[in-house]
């Protein structure tokens, strides 16, 4: 038993190729954690990557406490389970199950008592003593689990292990599965392309496409707050209707409208309060998703709900129960090739209907979602990242909301009116601004707080729960984009950016040797940040040189990552030259020009003219240039 | 269809039955002649070494009278020619490089066939090139580098010619490898096995046929090789293999007095290589992977 920590894991094939891209995890103990996408989405690589069947390019693998990106499988306590079981075809089953601990020297005694043990759970004791070709499909997967169980793995690896089952097998083996896990109490990293599969078995999902996460999350959430368009259309069978549409807010009002038809349906602005308002213009297109089981063709239904789209039947899925009706909410489409209009709704009703049928359909609109059209992302996140709210500027103080902000000087700006853009995480709830607490919702280890501030609602993100109240709240000013008529001040960057290089030197030293000083030659490593050398921490160079080769390690361009708050201003170091401050009331950040960057490094002491700067290296972030990998 | 049965005109198909039946007995007929033109020259070998009567050549096929002094003789009358002493040469040698070739073209082909390293698919290429130029070709350089060696007219110089290009034989091997699943080694790895328990106790119990396969080409080339042994030995009968010596046999001076005994020798050679493939062929069977991965 133990937990996982995955933290910028990357694989790079030697063409280029990225299998896994920047794959960051907290896997906890005896979670079972299901990685789900299409062929080629990189999750079966990133299990074996668990495995050890295959190197990590960057990133940090760690099993427990102990970073094992460079142990050997065997040592890495886990039991992996193959798609194609993977038997020893000339061994008996017994052999099969045993042969991991025979290879580990375990006595006669115990190997037995364990296979035993194994074989009872998985109910193929009497098998013990046939090869694996006399055998079936479950039955050969099931030595294949006794084998990956019969160690007391840490961690049990299963790599798409029903696919080669018919239905019903894959049903009975998946309760199965599920019922080991539970007896083991162990974590489990169980890899499926089937979301079904990962729906009924997960604690939580790990969704991927093309090499990315795409969302990481619990089956229900997926389910119910995918975050992008291709999540939503993953996660539920039958896949979501996709429409493209506009949206129009008038007062407290949104008028969705249909492209491609003359559908249209005034929604509640409620539904959409968190999508910023650049979506509500009527320009701004939208794909605009709903589920099957969300719409209804009941007529009680129909005529009772206020949101209705007609639509012309195409043909029916009749599935025993339930049926799929597909069709077209466009007059003229044909409802079975998958178009911007084409709509499917599941019905347990026994009316019948036949091609060429016009009815009415009503949506559940508390269900839609709602994606950006270029980005595919959900426009009404979880917790919305940003608050765009409308204010004015006069003579250096920001009025929103009816609240006043002397803005410091950094902010500075011209009179006139504009938008401000809050992050979520920059309202801090200890401040001078009265405001009232209206809501509070638990997503993940996080809290969305609403805030009232003078009836403009605004979300913030805390890590305690709050409850409904009046109280105080501040902005991290550092944090705020303002945008005044043509003017734009951008918030203080994060990170500090600089590139470098990575080298070695030869040198020679003085050592006294028995009293005589004898010349040392040495090779010492260095990190080249600016054209000034920094001799190189050991971290940095490990990690380097555990990802590259050495040729490609004195090579590279890599960008160094600072926080403002890690460079110091010494007496020697990277030469800069103060070109102005941003000074933001209680904290004061130099901008300094290094060649044709400038920078923000933090001060609380007076500087100017040519400066010396020194980064701290303990806390920098690595990143391979041409790649764009993080490395360290 | 319908219309072709109402007018009668239903096409007429050939009797499948009939059509096997001749397309078999033209198949054996041509079989059964091959064969008997293939086995002709190893009966003939058999009878004339149980032939009694003596001179080279018989217009007939069948001896008038049999016996089995020519056999008796080979190793009784060594005066001449000291077959024992051939027959125990060339069979040190096929046992030793046997061993050492079938170690090394396993070893070589599961490395190529499971291992990635910088340069593997340019050492393939390259060993199969090499592997096309036939080995007579560095005769007379192998031939001078033994000699400043002191390897010439002794078993280790020969043992060294012939395991020297064993890795060459990598091809077939390597092919039969390449057709077990990666899987079984990866599940091996994770279930705590080294790479050569891997290969001892996982891959090669799955490989028989190829070891097999490996084992009698291993020794049939040395057994029967006769270009190598002649020029290293240089006439030294006491180092002599079969081949080189039963040559001797058929000398002009000698063909006439010893073709009976020179057909006994042949013979006598065979029954090695008959006993090595009867005793391995049960291994020789296929499906050894059934059942390991889904199929």
């Amino acid at each position: 038993m133990a937990s996982l920590s995955l933290k910028h894991i990357y694989k790079v094939y030697p063409n280029g190729t990225k299998a896994v891209n920047d794959f960051n995890m907290e896997i906890a103990d005896k979670e079972f954690i299901v990685f789900v996408g299409p062929s080629g989405c990189g999750k079966s690589t990133m299990l074996r990557m668990i495995a050890g069947l295959e190197d990590i390019s960057a990133g940090e693998l760690s099993i427990g406490d102990v970073v094992v990106n460079d142990v050997e499988p065997k040592d890495r306590d886990i039991a992996m389970v193959f798609q194609n079981y993977a038997l020893y075809p000339h061994m008996t089953v017994y052999e099969n199950i045993a042969f991991g601990l025979r290879v580990r020297k375990m006595s006669n005694e115990e190997i037995h008592e364990r296979v035993v043990q194994a074989s009872e759970i998985l109910g193929i004791k009497e098998y013990l003593d046939k090869k694996p070709k006399e055998m079936s499909g479950g039955q050969r997967q099931r030595v294949s689990l006794g084998r990956a169980i019969v160690r007391d793995p840490k961690v049990m690896l299963l790599d798409e292990p029903l696919s080669n089952l018919d239905a019903k097998l894959r049903t009975q083996m998946r309760a199965e599965i599920l019922k080991l896990h539970a007896k083991l109490n162990t974590t489990f990293i169980y890899v499926t392309h089937d979301q079904v599969e990962a729906m009924t078995m997960g604690t939580r999902i790990v969704v991927m496409k093309s090499g990315f996460v795409q969302q990481i999350d619990t089956p229900k959430n997926l389910y119910r707050y995918p975050k992008n368009k291709f999540v939503a259309g993953f996660i539920g069978t039958p896949q979501m209707n996709f429409f493209e549409g506009t949206l129009k807010k008038s007062g407290e009002k949104v008028e969705v409208a249909f492209k491609y038809t003359d559908a249209r349906m005034t929604l509640p602005y409620e539904y959409l309060r968190k999508a910023r308002p650049k979506y509500f213009d009527g320009n701004s297109e939208v794909y605009i998703g709903i589920r099957a089981e969300d719409i209804s063709l009941a007529p009680n239904v129909v005529a009772a709900s206020p949101y209705k789209v007609k639509m012309i039947v195409s043909h029916v899925e009749d599935l025993g129960d339930e049926s799929l009706v597909y069709g077209d909410i466009n007059m003229n489409g044909d409802g079975y090739s998958e178009s911007s209009t084409r709509i499917i709704v599941k019905t347990t009703l026994s009316h019948t209907y036949r091609p060429g049928d016009v009815c009415e359909v009503a949506f559940n609109v508390k269900k839609m979602h709602y994606f950006d059209k270029e980005t595919e992302e959900t426009i009404v996140p979880r917790i919305p990242d940003i608050n765009e709210v409308e204010c004015e500027v006069q003579d250096g103080t920001l009025e929103f909301c009816e609240t006043s902000i002397k803005l410091p000087p950094a902010l500075s700006i011209g009179n006139g009116s504009g938008t401000v853009l809050i992050p979520s995480d920059c309202i801090m709830f200890h401040g001078t601004i009265p405001a009232q607490i209206v809501d509070c919702e638990q997503v993940g280890d996080r809290y969305l707080v609403s805030v009232e501030l003078k009836g403009r609602r605004l979300y913030a993100v805390s890590s305690e729960e709050k409850v409904p109240e009046p109280c105080l709240i501040g902005f991290d000013l550092k944090k705020i984009t303002l945008s005044v008529g043509n003017e734009i001040v951008q918030p203080l960057e994060e990170m500090v950016r600089l590139d470098g290089r990575f080298e070695k030197k030869k040198e020679t030293t003085e050592c006294d040797v028995n009293g005589k000083l004898k010349k040392k030659k040495s090779i010492n490593f260095y990190l080249n940040v600016c054209e000034t050398l920094f001799p190189a921490p050991e971290h940095i160079s490990q990690k380097l040189f555990s990802a590259l080769s050495p040729r490609e390690v004195f090579s590279s361009l890599f960008t160094f990552e600072f926080s403002p708050y890690d460079i110091e201003f010494t007496q020697e170091g990277i030469e800069g030259d103060v070109v102005s401050f941003c000074e933001y009331g209680t904290e004061r950040f130099a901008r300094v020009r290094i060649g044709e960057n400038i920078v923000n490094v933090f001060t609380d002491k007076p500087v100017s003219g040519k400066v010396y700067l020194s980064p701290r290296f303990d806390r920098a972030g690595v990143v391979e240039a041409a790649r764009g990998i993080k490395l360290v | 269809m319908m219309e072709a049965i109402k007018t009668g005109k239903q096409k007429k198909y050939r009797s499948k039955k009939r059509v096997e039946r001749v397309s078999n007995a033209v198949g054996y007929t041509i079989l059964v002649i091959i064969s008997i033109i293939w086995v002709i020259p190893y009966i003939y070998l058999i009878l004339q070494s149980f032939r009694g009567e003596p001179g080279a050549y018989t217009s007939y096929l069948i001896p008038k009278e049999f016996t089995f002094d020519n056999y008796i003789e080979l190793f009784t009358d060594t005066s001449l020619f000291n077959f024992p002493r051939w027959y125990l040469n060339t069979f040190i040698t096929a046992v030793v490089v046997c061993i050492i070739q079938t170690i090394v073209v396993l070893a070589t082909s599961y490395a190529l066939s499971r291992l990635r390293f910088r340069g593997r698919k340019g050492l393939m290429n390259l060993l199969l090139v090499l592997g096309m130029f036939p080995g007579f070709m560095s005769m007379t350089a192998v031939y001078f580098v033994l000699k400043e060696i002191g390897l010439t007219q002794s078993l280790v110089g020969l043992i060294l010619v012939y395991v020297a290009s064993s890795a060459m034989q990598y091809y077939i091997c390597k092919g039969f490898f390449d057709t077990i699943p990666k899987s079984i080694d990866e599940a091996a790895k994770i279930d705590g096995a080294s790479r050569h328990t891997i290969f001892f106790k996982v891959i090669l119990p799955l490989s028989k046929p190829i070891i097999v396969y490996t084992i009698l080409q291993a020794f049939l080339m040395p057994w029967g090789e006769y270009m190598f042994s002649s020029l290293l030995m240089l006439g030294d009968q006491e180092m002599f293999n079969v081949a080189n010596g039963l040559r001797q046999m058929l000398q002009r001076e000698n063909i006439a007095e010893y073709f009976t005994r020179f057909c006994a020798g042949a013979v006598l050679v065979s029954i090695p290589i008959a006993a090595l493939f009867i005793w391995l062929q049960k291994y020789y069977v296929e499906g050894v992977t059934g059942g390991a991965v889904k199929g």
